[in-house]
Formats: structure tokens, C-alpha cells, sequence
């Protein structure tokens, strides 16, 4: 795997058209990731996620834009960028998500990239880098795991 | 207010510049804003700008040596701003295990709308 880029695939027993409506509407982000989601699958909106409690001043809210969105094929957008700078290359990451159709349900490969220019050449946070890989190494098994019961029981 | 400070603290180490004085100063231990300037493509006055960004948010601190003042790493604070850095690339198998259960639900939900449908 090349540094700086986070690569995963997940194969789900649901159509495209699902799973791009889970990845994509804000109703069903904040099921998976963040407490909120304001966000238009729309290439070039801007939306954020909040994390935490907005009324109580300690949330975090990161801002994202939409890159590319094709309905059941593909979503993809930046994010983690300074609050005054349009995101691009550089001062962002680059989140996306592809699906195609595979037997009967839908094979989701995700990538985030961006670490290495985003400034992970600071010693210490390639050490961070380093634990993320290590995490993914722990969590794919267990993953597989799960999708094997899933497939069983439906 | 602990986001601000968070905000400020994530765009100080956004910069390309600003990270390469921040490796520098860890390398070298210390620094001023000529020694750095001599080893970047800015001129002083810039790097004694983007000193006084990281000095403001904490990652750097200052004491005055001579003419000029010296600067170090402030390493709670580089690991803390490393921390957030890592907390917003971690996760992503949590989060598509998520994606997949719901998905699957949802899924299933529209195949079997009532259980007391029939299956075809």
C-alpha cells in the first residue's frame, strides 16, 4: 500500500442504489459517523459534519466539500481543510467511495488520501500514520467476519 | 473556548511552511528566525510571522536570547495537535461496518415491506 493512503473494500448485500443513499444522505450519515450532517450530494456543495454537541460550543465541525457524485457508482469529497480555504489539493483529504454491482449486492471500495501532503512528513505524525495501518490490519478480519454472517442470515 | 482553540491549532500546522520550521526545530532542537530562514525558501520576516502563529496556539514557545529570540517545540502540544491529525484519517472500519448494516437493513426492509405479505 502506498504511504499515505488509507484503502479499504467492504462487499454488502444490498443494491448500489442503497448503499449510495446510506453513504450520501445526511439522515443516514449520522447513523454511521457523525452526530450531524449538513451535505447536498452534489458535485461542488459544501457541506460540514458536527461532531459533539452544537448548543454547547464544544462541537467540532469540520467543513467538507463534495468533489464528484454519480448516483450507485461513485462519491467523493474533501474534507479537513482550514475553515477560510477552499479545499484542494494540499490542505485537504480526499475521501471516496466507489461502488460497483457484484453478486446480487454491492462492492464498496473506499480510499482516503492526502496524508502525506497534508504534512505527515513531521516524524511524529507518521508514527500516527503507522497505528492507523496497524488498526485496519486488526479491524479487516472482523469485518470479513461480519459480512460472512450477514450473508448467512439473510 | 476548547473548538477555537482546536480550530486554530489544526490551520497552524495546515501549512506546508510551518510544518517544515516545525521539523527543523525538532531536528535541531531549536531555532531563531534567521537560523530557520537560512534553511527555507522565505524570507526572515515571514518566518518570524509564522513563528508567532505557532507561539499563539502554543506549539512553539520563545525566549529572548541576544538580539533575537529562540525558539522549541513544545511536545504535549505537537502530540496533541499529532492526536487530532490522527483522529480524522482512524476509523474507517468502524465506519463501514456501519454503512454495511444499514445498508443491509434497509435492504431488507424493502424486500420484505410486511410479514404478512406473502413472499412471491
Amino acid at each position: 500500500m502506498e504511504f499515505g493512503t488509507i484503502e479499504r473494500e467492504v462487499r454488502i448485500n444490498a443494491s448500489p442504489a442503497t448503499v449510495f443513499e446510506v453513504i450520501t444522505s445526511p439522515e443516514h450519515l449520522k447513523e454511521w459517523w457523525p452526530d450531524e450532517a449538513v451535505l447536498e450530494p452534489t458535485p461542488g456543495a459544501k457541506g460540514e459534519l458536527v461532531f459533539g454537541d452544537r448548543s454547547s460550543g464544544n462541537a467540532h465541525v469540520p467543513k467538507l466539500t463534495v468533489v464528484d457524485a454519480v448516483p450507485s457508482r461513485l462519491f467523493s469529497f474533501r474534507w479537513t481543510h482550514p475553515e477560510d480555504e477552499e479545499a484542494r489539493e494540499g490542505n485537504s483529504l480526499l475521501v471516496t467511495f466507489e461502488l460497483s454491482a457484484s453478486d446480487g449486492g454491492t462492492l464498496l471500495r473506499m480510499t482516503e488520501s492526502g496524508f502525506r501532503e497534508m504534512g505527515w512528513e513531521v516524524a511524529v505524525l507518521e508514527e500516527q500514520y503507522q497505528d492507523h495501518v496497524d488498526g485496519w490490519s486488526h479491524f479487516l478480519p472482523r469485518l470479513v467476519d461480519y459480512a460472512a454472517t450477514v450473508e448467512v442470515a439473510s | 473556548m476548547t473548538s477555537d482553540v482546536d480550530e486554530e491549532l489544526w490551520s497552524a500546522v495546515g501549512d506546508p511552511i510551518r510544518r517544515r520550521m516545525l521539523d527543523l526545530l525538532l531536528v535541531d532542537g531549536q531555532g531563531t528566525a534567521t537560523s530557520l530562514s537560512e534553511q527555507l525558501p522565505v524570507t526572515r520576516q515571514a518566518v518570524a510571522k509564522h513563528l508567532a502563529v505557532l507561539d499563539r496556539v502554543g506549539l512553539v514557545h520563545g525566549a529572548a536570547s541576544g538580539r533575537e529570540h529562540r525558539y522549541w517545540v513544545d511536545d504535549a502540544q505537537l502530540a496533541r495537535a499529532a492526536e487530532q491529525l490522527a483522529s480524522v484519517g482512524s476509523n474507517w472500519d468502524g465506519r463501514l461496518r456501519r454503512i454495511a448494516r444499514i445498508a443491509e437493513r434497509i435492504e431488507r426492509q424493502k424486500q420484505t415491506p410486511k410479514q404478512r405479505t406473502p413472499k412471491q
